[in-house]
């Protein structure tokens, strides 16, 4: 079974809703909305994503973690050097002294969290990554895209639905 | 005094952005022309104290301290209304922001940068600034944790790196569209590796937003406590005139200070040389401008109240420095950092000066001006007037090569600046049409519910 | 490693030095300074000079406030109307106070400055990376930063005079903080000698260079914690106590008798350097 890929634009959110909502709703050969549907805008656009529906974000688990190791880590490491078999007494004050250490203690909690939350985007972003076979350069400037991917045999049912809604274009490729 | 149309299109708004990149107004190549030379002035006389020693600057026992360190705390200062602008206005919601704050957060790494080279220039044996860093070796030999420069470092790393990644991934989907538009190129090939292969999709905006929103969070206390600490560099000695509980929180509003008067100054430069003028408009000047007058009264607050809590206080040593400052060989410089810091600001009171260019470029650097003095007035006075009276009277006059250095840092910041605002988009593109498609929701609101009539003409 | 001896060891890496600790031992190096017996003759300023190989810096340099005498002698002045040269001056030689709880070792970014455990605080001139730190936060201003590289600089010790460099003290390069060392190096020759002997120094075994060049002897070095030391008895006859801000005499009523006075007591610092002040002619 080849798979196809279609592209449609649209020039305006309404319009993309109103096609998201009817592929939804269909039932076509090897189409799956939720799978094979990727939407995207030329600006982050919270109503897109109230009617693509809820997908749960986990970059914040990633800041999390981050923050937390970074802070445990930079602590126990500064003690761990202060206390080494060089331990130096410096101006009176204990070898383990905790205002200083809480205050890089802070420090590498934040250096943590931005860092793995970069790393957790990443990841859960799937970046860096290929384009997608198709692509417009018109998503980037002001039109909103809807790729769908389905079975050969469905392709033409679901163009109709893209120019029922007044798509500006559509691409079409052949998958692999 | 015309906003940002809502009307725009969204086509023109790419346009007009990288544009930027191509052809900007020749003053664009003066000012680089400029920056260069006093970058070429800095390095001639590094390489001179680097080779001579550090004597050719003029310093003395003890008054080792002197421009670089008061220049290190200017820079740092400077970079703290970035994050003012595209962290803490950005969890606020203030739209206006937008097409502002790329180059604001621009100005903080650079700014960062310029700082970071002040710490290696000060420094009597910079060839072995290694030491400072805490790199695992056999010997078990660690550098101090419990000084106040060893937290400056590591506050300062984690802020430039913090900023750059914010920076960038704020960038991520304005990268995507100028490898969309440009032509082939090394450009392109830079603006295809950065973008990473953003394509705008559903899933990459919902990770991008909680990743945006999650870093900008950490940002705030961050740039609280970098100022902080370099506060602390201060606070926590025991040298009368340094030694001010009041420290952190005065030292973090002169920064915001001063990054916001430079924030007008690089508004100014870069809405004429960029042709920016329809984006970075005469309304959003006026709220940087307002924003500016209320961190200035903030400051003088906390410059007051440290001038009062030292006097009242009755710490004899310390209120020696403080009439040291305003009566001795300093006198000059202090009385012009008040009146530049405390005074300057009210002729942004009149609502007639909020939009007006060449007062207010006048006006900003001014304010810098004086913010520079301030530092320097924290640094060297102490030194003048310390505990010990063989230090009394002990003013040192910096050298013709600390002034050059100071003065090609200048040039180096500004070099760096120009040369990003070239390459990469100073505007965000993507943040400016989600600016225009709200308002024009609001308006379509406005309409629907028949209220524009009411409300005037224009929905802002 | 460096986690076991963190937790051997926790409870001793947490408390502050000297007020809850036990002394040094078995040495504490200690001065103590007599200034109505100091002349002002600068002879101690010139031994430290010779001994520990302090660069000349001439006349630009001293101007310039780059001189490098790590022993000092201050002149102060009565400001009582009368004219030089019968206006009393009074002299007091400074040089670094060897604190306890010394100010520049905490703010030091690579942990260059230390405390010895005899008491000293050390500096190392390998470690240093030049931040001037440790001046900035001196209260006593007693610490000497290398300007130039001074010993290839001309006529800081020209041909013959590098002849009388101290082989036991190294020159330092440009872009180091130094410092009085109490003469470490002669210490350190002593207590190797009391050593082989199987024995801990005696009190005179070791002098420090200002105190053997000092005229009229106003300059006393020895070990603080050997109750047969010459230090330990000034020290304890004037009632001045190592690891204390303020001494209990100071407290009695109509103030104490004794002359002993340690310099910024009240910092904290805990200086290793007693002064015996002046009987002032004002005050006969």
């Amino acid at each position: 079974m080849s798979k196809r890929h279609l592209l449609a634009l649209f020039s305006n959110f309404d319009e993309a809703e109103a096609v998201v909502q009817e592929l939804r709703a269909v039932n076509l050969k090897g189409f799956d909305a939720d799978k094979d549907m990727i939407v995207k805008s030329p600006i982050e656009h919270p109503e897109v994503e109230e009617f693509v529906g809820d997908k749960p974000v986990y970059v914040q688990w990633f800041t999390l973690v981050g923050a937390l190791t970074g802070g445990l880590l930079a602590f126990t490491l500064i003690s761990a050097s202060q206390g080494n078999f060089f331990a130096q007494l410096k101006g009176g004050k204990p070898i383990v002294p905790f205002p200083p250490n809480f205050v890089l203690t802070y420090e590498m909690f934040i250096l943590g969290g931005v860092y793995i939350s970069v790393l957790g985007f990443l990841i859960c972003a799937g970046l860096p990554a290929r384009r997608s076979p198709l692509y417009s350069a018109k998503v980037s400037e002001d039109q909103i895209g809807i790729l769908v991917q389905a079975d050969e045999s469905a392709s033409s049912s679901l163009k109709s639905i893209f120019t029922k809604h007044q798509a500006l274009e559509i691409q079409e490729e052949a998958g692999k | 005094m015309n906003d940002i149309r809502e009307d725009i299109a969204w086509a023109k708004i790419n346009k007009d952005v990288l544009k930027s990149l191509e052809n900007p107004r020749k003053l664009f190549w003066v000012i680089l022309l400029i920056a260069i030379a006093a970058v070429g002035v800095a390095v001639g006389c590094e390489v001179y104290q680097y080779t001579v020693g550090l004597g050719v600057a003029n310093f003395s026992n003890p008054h080792v301290w002197g421009l670089y360190i008061a220049t290190f705390i200017f820079w740092i200062g400077m970079s703290h209304s970035g994050t003012l602008l595209s962290a803490i206005l950005h969890l606020m919601h203030a739209d206006w922001r937008k097409p502002i704050y790329r180059f604001a957060e621009a100005m903080t790494t650079f700014s960062l940068m310029t700082a970071g080279l002040f710490v290696a220039v000060h420094l009597g044996r910079v060839w072995q600034i290694y030491y400072a860093l805490p790199y695992p070796n056999g010997r078990q030999v660690w550098p101090n944790f419990q000084s106040p420069l060893l937290w400056d470092a590591m506050a300062i790393f984690t802020y430039l790196s913090s900023s750059i990644l914010f920076l960038y991934v704020g960038m991520i989907p304005d990268l995507a569209i100028c490898r969309d538009n440009m032509n082939p190129g090394w450009r392109r090939k830079l603006y295809t590796v950065l973008a990473l292969g953003w394509e705008g999709t559903d899933r990459q905006w919902r990770n991008f937003r909680v990743t945006y929103l999650t870093i900008a969070c950490f940002l705030i206390p961050l740039a609280v406590s970098v100022h902080s600490i370099v506060a602390s560099d201060f606070a926590m000695s025991q040298q009368p005139g340094w030694h001010i509980t009041s420290f952190p929180p005065y030292f973090v509003a002169g920064a915001l200070y001063s990054g916001c008067a430079a924030i007008i100054t690089l508004f100014i430069i870069l809405r004429y040389v960029f042709k920016f003028e329809e984006y970075m408009t005469l309304p959003i000047l006026k709220k940087i401008v307002r924003l500016t007058f209320a961190i200035a009264m903030v400051w003088t607050y906390l410059n007051l109240i440290e001038y009062a809590a030292v006097w009242y206080g009755h710490d004899q040593a310390s209120k020696d420095v403080l009439i040291q400052k305003m009566v001795g060989p300093y006198a000059p410089f202090w009385w012009t950092m008040n009146i530049c810091g405390s005074v300057v600001p009210f002729i942004m009171f009149f609502k007639r000066f909020q939009t007006h260019i060449p007062v207010l470029f006048a006006v900003s650097l001014l304010l810098n001006l004086g913010m520079w003095l301030e530092r320097w007035m924290i640094v060297a006075p102490t030194f003048s007037h310390g505990y010990y009276p063989w230090t009394w009277d002990h003013d040192q006059w910096p050298s013709l090569v600390q002034w050059g250095i100071v003065f090609g840092s200048f040039g180096w910041f500004t070099l760096l600046f120009m040369v990003f605002c070239k390459v990469f988009p100073s505007v965000s593109m993507y943040e400016v049409k989600e600016m225009v498609y709200h308002r024009s929701q609001a308006t379509k609101k406005l309409e629907a519910t028949g209220k524009l009539a009411a409300s005037g003409k224009g929905a802002h | 490693m460096s986690v076991t001896s963190l937790l051997e060891n926790y409870s001793e890496f947490r408390h502050f030095h000297p007020v809850d600790d036990v002394p040094h031992n078995p040495y504490k190096w200690a001065m103590s300074i007599d200034l109505d017996a100091c002349s002002g003759c600068n002879a101690c300023s010139v031994a430290c000079y010779a001994e520990n190989n302090l660069p000349v810096v001439g006349r630009e340099g001293f101007a310039h406030g780059q001189a490098m005498h790590w022993m000092r002698i201050e002149r102060y002045w009565d400001e009582d109307g009368r004219e030089f040269p019968d206006q009393g001056a009074q002299f007091l030689p400074m040089m670094c106070q060897q604190c306890e709880a010394a100010p520049c070792e905490t703010v030091c970014p690579v942990g260059a400055t230390n405390h010895t455990p005899d008491g000293i605080n050390s500096q190392i001139y390998n470690r240093c990376i030049g931040s001037r730190y440790c001046s900035a936060n001196c209260p006593y201003k007693v610490r000497y930063f290398n300007w130039y590289d001074y010993p290839t600089t001309d006529n800081v010790w020209p041909a013959e005079m590098n002849q009388q460099l101290n082989p036991d003290v190294t020159v330092r390069g440009k872009g180091v903080m130094e410092k009085c060392t109490f003469c470490i190096q002669r210490v350190t020759v002593a207590k190797n000698n009391a050593k082989n002997e199987g024995r801990l120094i005696h009190d005179g075994d070791v002098q420090t260079a200002c105190q053997q060049a000092c005229p009229t002897s106003a300059i006393s070095f020895g070990n603080l914690v050997d109750p047969e030391s010459k230090v330990y008895k000034q020290w304890k006859a004037q009632q001045v106590e190592l690891d204390k801000d303020a001494q209990i005499k100071d407290k009695e009523e109509g103030g104490s008798e004794l002359r002993g006075y340690r310099i910024f007591e009240e910092l904290r610092p805990y200086p290793s350097v007693m002064y015996l002040e002046r009987v002032r002619e004002s005050a006969v």
